[in-house]
């Protein structure tokens, strides 16, 4: 029971971190949010097993939440923004793509490195899920930073967001429910802010290209 | 078992998958033909163009050294080679001693590397770009086979093929670990750049400017074609074999019996259409990847590879 548990712990954290290397590989916005939903999913899957483990009825709500808000709703608006600001010119990342798997794959291996103590302080069944998680949260990190466009920078910001439930979730069997609607409070806040923002730089430069900021400098 | 029946078995092996691969090929064909909305030819037809190159001329250009003549007996033996180190129906291999998962993977870059000097050795032009594309391909490819092969030894403690295959089989929780998954993953997208299938290459082309495999062919007429189309065949059912049979074991025979081998016939037979099926849906799916970005499909791979062997090595 205890390695069935651990063994699809893993599975979906391991998903998780496999969208993360979606959003690296491929290119354009819709493929982006498909990668967001997948994560989403498997981190609200993820939730629900510990959930269903545990014998803990609040993370079931808190995963139901998880596939509504980050599943169906942020992904909808996404998609909505996608459509209205169009296609537009492409903007290559700082990083082409096979450098930034690369990385990608080296930023895992460090998160194993870094979540070493960790792993072996703990004795839950999911803590093997937990570097996994953390490496999710780095690679989330390092799109955010290697990408120039705008969009794409917000989906990596919730990214790391899904990184950090996923590492609160399998390292700590979940957070209270309040603090945990508390939090989706505030990625939900974060994201609407980055929509105006969103759309402020395209409307000002008719680009979504972050590098044109700096123009504002002059 | 006795060392007789061992090498029977080992010969009957071989023997099967010379004479499946050929309908591997035509079963893809057919099945991507149905999803195409088209008739498709029937599943043997691979036999019968085999037949009928067999009985042709062999046409070689002046240009030709002995090393084009040599080269299609190299790549078919090197690859029937390997089909007799692979457990296809039963483990223990009577052969094991005789190769592990490394000669067997390096037997078939053997089969890679002496068609990419065939491709060469004629200066046709063709030849020497599908030669240099192939090489690429390889390059990026190798390390992946080599990482993710390496994630399976660890699970299993060697690189024995058949132990690899005793140790899946007694603890079946372990086929869906991540780490198997994702070495799965990272192999099947390798079988697709190895054996010259969509997205890297198109199988079902003689004349395109980004052909790999073909135009490395190009050159070759009656039984050298035969020869080297039939171990392109083999190549494609010995990586099936190793997805089928290293990370899906249920089915290998464990003891030597009628009945066994009869079931492990079966599975194996249905495991590699059930391949054959996902092959044939990705290739309708799918377009062909430009060239350039074919490295990064790899690089792909081999993240993949990379975390199945950090996901075997360090949550150990």
């Amino acid at each position: 029971m205890e390695s069935l548990f651990s063994q699809l712990a893993m599975l979906g954290s391991s998903l998780a971190l496999i969208a993360s290397f979606l959003l690296l590989w491929r290119r354009g916005i819709p493929a982006y949010i498909d990668a967001f939903v997948l994560q989403s999913l498997a981190l609200g899957a993820t939730t629900a097993l510990v959930g269903h483990f545990t014998g803990n009825p609040e993370l079931y709500l808190v995963a139901g939440l998880l596939t509504a808000i980050k599943g169906v709703g942020i992904p909808l608006l996404l998609r909505r923004m996608a459509r209205r600001l169009g296609s537009g010119r492409r903007v290559p990342p700082y990083v082409n793509t096979a450098t930034s798997l690369l990385v990608g794959g080296l930023l895992v291996l460090l998160a194993y490195v870094v979540m070493r103590p960790v792993v072996q302080l703990s004795q839950l069944p999911t803590r093997a899920g937990m570097p996994l998680a953390m490496g999710l949260i780095f690679i989330s990190l390092f799109v955010v930073v290697s990408r120039r466009h705008a969009l794409t920078q917000v989906i990596g910001f919730l990214m790391l967001e899904n990184g950090i439930a996923l590492l609160a979730v399998l390292g700590t069997y979940g957070i209270p429910l309040i603090v945990e609607i508390g939090v989706f409070l505030d990625v939900l806040m974060g994201f609407l802010v980055m929509q105006i923002f969103v759309y402020q730089i395209h409307e000002t430069f008719q680009s979504l290209d972050v590098e044109q900021l700096n123009r504002l400098r002059r | 078992m006795s060392a007789a029946s061992g090498y029977a078995l080992a010969l009957g092996q071989a023997l099967l998958c010379l004479a499946l691969a050929p309908g591997l090929i035509g079963l893809i064909r057919w099945l991507k033909a149905r999803m195409q909305n088209r008739r498709g030819a029937p599943v043997w037809q691979p036999y019968l163009e085999l037949r009928k190159l067999l009985a042709k001329e062999t046409v070689v250009s002046t240009n030709a050294s002995w090393l084009f003549r040599f080269a299609p007996y190299v790549v078919f033996t090197s690859t029937l080679g390997v089909v007799l180190l692979l457990p296809v129906l039963a483990v223990p291999l009577p052969l094991g001693a005789a190769g592990d998962l490394l000669v067997a993977v390096y037997l078939l870059l053997l089969g890679t590397f002496f068609l990419a000097l065939a491709g060469l050795d004629p200066g046709s032009p063709f030849g020497g770009m599908g030669s240099s594309r192939e090489m690429t391909v390889a390059a990026l490819a190798e390390p992946t086979i080599a990482v993710a092969m390496f994630a399976l030894a660890l699970g299993a403690g060697s690189t024995n093929l058949g132990e690899i295959v005793a140790r899946a089989m007694a603890r079946p929780a372990e086929a869906v670990s991540p780490g198997y998954l994702l070495a799965f993953t990272a192999l099947f997208i390798v079988t697709l750049a190895e054996t010259g299938r969509l997205p890297v290459d198109n199988p079902a082309t003689h004349l395109e400017l980004t052909m790999i495999h073909e135009a490395m062919v190009l050159e070759y007429s009656g039984r050298y074609l035969a020869l080297v189309e039939w171990a392109a065949a083999l190549k494609l059912l010995v990586f099936f074999t190793l997805m089928a049979n290293l990370f899906v074991p249920w089915g290998v025979a464990v003891q030597l019996g009628a009945g066994a081998l009869l079931l492990a016939t079966l599975t194996y037979v249905a495991k590699l259409a059930a391949l054959a099926a996902v092959v044939a849906v990705f290739e309708t799916r799918m377009a062909k990847l430009r060239l350039f970005r074919v490295p990064e499909l790899l690089s792909v791979s081999f993240v993949l590879a990379l975390l199945a062997i950090t996901a075997s090595f360090l949550s150990r």
